[in-house]
């Protein structure tokens, strides 16, 4: 226990208080505008109103966006699963090559978006790739892939070995053991680095500017738009990302903290 | 549990075309393109062709041309106080979350990091928004009496970059302070009052040594966020708030030089990898703790 006298208790308090207002005031300004008009820089409070996000079902630009957000989303998802789980299955354990490997598989993490970005548009272009959602998926994966492998590693380096022995032992073949042993036990680990992948993708905004074609994802639609100044149902559909995203988290928290820790602290 | 994380593969044997799989991945797909990137700094460009000859030219020009140097430098001196003062701003929070006990702590902790789930564009453009003439930032200090109108001084400049990306940033330099704050054995702390040192004695010289490393990791988080951040200076730079990231990303649109873009981010990357390894040489430097 920290012992600290009243008064820089009150400071620092006062301190986060401050932190906390600078962090959520640019979240509150889009969602207190999606509900009432603004005019010249001034929030009219006496008219709240959901024409906004009336508005927004008919914005048929955003809506391509989204459903072009949701396909990479997901195409990325499943590939970043995929081999991300194989990796893990397969470099788990002391092999050589793993932690040059592994290293690798960090870099898209590690280097600024900018230059990972860059790489891959000029590595398209050399492999005579057409920008399109394609090379988006593609590099969605590539940044996204480092994420599944350390929750999958993570839960594998947790997992009794025993299991896997008893399953032998108990006469099941290779595959059945994968199938009924290792797979249901990944499960959940799965799942949740597949929602941090989906939020991570959902967002992604530097990599793809650079690797995108004509058609594109919702933050790059959005970019484009703000540069020219946009209409208030932006702001909606702002507020509608925020609620899906911090319901996406919540339930990645479910899946990823261990049942008994989850129990203790509720 | 008794065998768990003790490294021993579960059993399973690799035919060679997994194998093949399993490396081919990673270094097609990461390896490679950087690989060529780093080649590419070598080429030129003749009336929008790129030459496919080695050179030095890239490298020449950034280090001879009056342009390029001087918003390198100011690049990073601006990173460098975006980290500074996100450090100041997070510290007396983490440290204030480490005051706390039980669940608050924690739930705190969260509701600090929430606001890094919100769209990274969308939070740009309402910070411009409360930066701008009509601004709340405006409105609040002509209110307070502290300016007497509206004040263009912080938007479409370089300060307007530096405040947004801290605003950005500042839940990247919480969370490892926090966790080295956390870290710290508190029989340390007992016994630095029991010797009789007052609250301030033992901050200077028990509490504030061992959360250094966590002081480091953080600084090196955000001054490599905000370097890589292009998105940034291009919406609330303006025209006077030119950075390197915005340099770089021209490069690849209407200058249209992919080859000296990629000796500017290998410039880039070098500036990385100093502040990566900075961080991890003195962030790691946890002897003290228990």
């Amino acid at each position: 226990m920290i012992v600290v006298p009243r008064l820089s208790t009150i400071l620092l308090a006062a301190v986060t208080g401050v932190v906390a207002v600078l962090l959520y005031s640019p979240l509150f300004v889009p969602i207190v505008s999606s509900f009432f008009p603004v005019a010249r820089g001034e929030v009219d409070w006496s008219s709240p109103t959901v024409s906004t996000y009336v508005a927004l079902a008919g914005n048929h630009e955003i809506l391509a966006a989204l459903r072009a957000t949701l396909v990479v989303g997901l195409c990325t998802v499943v590939l970043a699963v995929v081999s991300g789980t194989l990796l893990a299955l397969y470099y788990h354990g002391r092999r050589a090559g793993r932690s040059l490997l592994q290293f690798i598989v960090f870099l898209p993490f590690l280097t600024p978006p900018i230059i990972s970005g860059l790489a891959l548009l000029i590595f398209f272009r050399e492999i005579g790739l057409e920008r399109s959602l394609l090379t988006v998926i593609v590099g969605h994966t590539v940044f996204v892939l480092a994420i599944v492998y350390r929750t999958v590693l993570t839960r594998l380096q947790s997992m009794s070995r025993t299991l896997v022995e008893a399953s032998y032992d108990l006469g099941a073949t290779k595959w059945q053991t994968f199938w009924r042993v290792i797979l249901p036990n990944l499960s959940s680990a799965m799942a949740g680095g597949a929602i941090l992948a989906f939020a991570l993708s959902f967002d992604e905004t530097m990599i793809t500017i650079l690797v995108t074609g004509t058609q594109t994802t919702l933050p790059v639609r959005l970019w484009a738009m703000m540069r020219l100044g946009f209409s208030p149902d932006i702001n909606a559909l702002v507020a509608l990302i925020l609620m899906f995203t911090v319901l996406l988290c919540a339930l990645a928290a479910r899946f990823l903290v261990p049942r008994q820790i989850a129990t203790q602290r509720s | 549990m008794s065998s768990a994380g003790l490294g021993r593969p579960i059993a399973f044997r690799w035919s060679p075309l997994v194998t093949a799989l399993a490396f081919a991945l990673p270094v097609v797909f990461v390896l490679a393109p950087l690989a060529i990137f780093l080649v590419y700094s070598f080429f030129s460009v003749d009336q929008g062709q790129i030459v496919y000859a080695p050179t030095l030219a890239n490298y020449l020009r950034f280090f001879t041309d009056p342009v390029f140097l001087p918003v390198f430098w100011r690049t990073i001196v601006l990173c460098l106080s975006v980290a500074a003062i996100s450090i100041l701003l997070a510290y007396p929070t983490a440290y204030f979350l480490t005051t706390l006990h039980g669940r608050w702590r924690y739930v705190l902790l969260m509701l600090l990091m929430v606001p890094l789930l919100m769209s990274y564009v969308i939070k740009i453009y309402a910070i411009r928004s409360i930066l701008g003439l009509n601004g709340f930032l405006n409105k609040a200090l002509v209110g307070l009496g502290i300016i007497a109108e509206p004040s263009t001084l912080f938007v479409f400049n370089m300060n307007a970059i530096l405040l947004t990306l801290t605003l950005l940033l500042i839940p990247f330099a919480i969370l490892p302070i926090f966790l080295a704050l956390e870290r710290i054995p508190q029989v340390l702390l007992s016994a630095s009052h029991d010797l009789g040192a007052s609250n301030l004695q033992t901050f200077l010289r028990i509490t504030l040594p061992l959360s250094l490393p966590g002081v480091a990791s953080a600084a090196s988080f955000v001054f490599v966020l905000a370097i890589g951040d292009f998105l940034t200076p291009q919406m609330v730079g303006g025209i006077s708030g030119f950075t390197f990231g915005r340099i770089l990303y021209s490069q690849f649109g209407t200058a249209f030089n992919w080859p000296f873009g990629a000796a500017l981010s290998v410039a880039l990357a070098m500036v990385v990898i100093a502040a990566i390894l900075a961080g991890e040489r003195f962030g790691r430097n946890r002897g003290a703790s228990l």
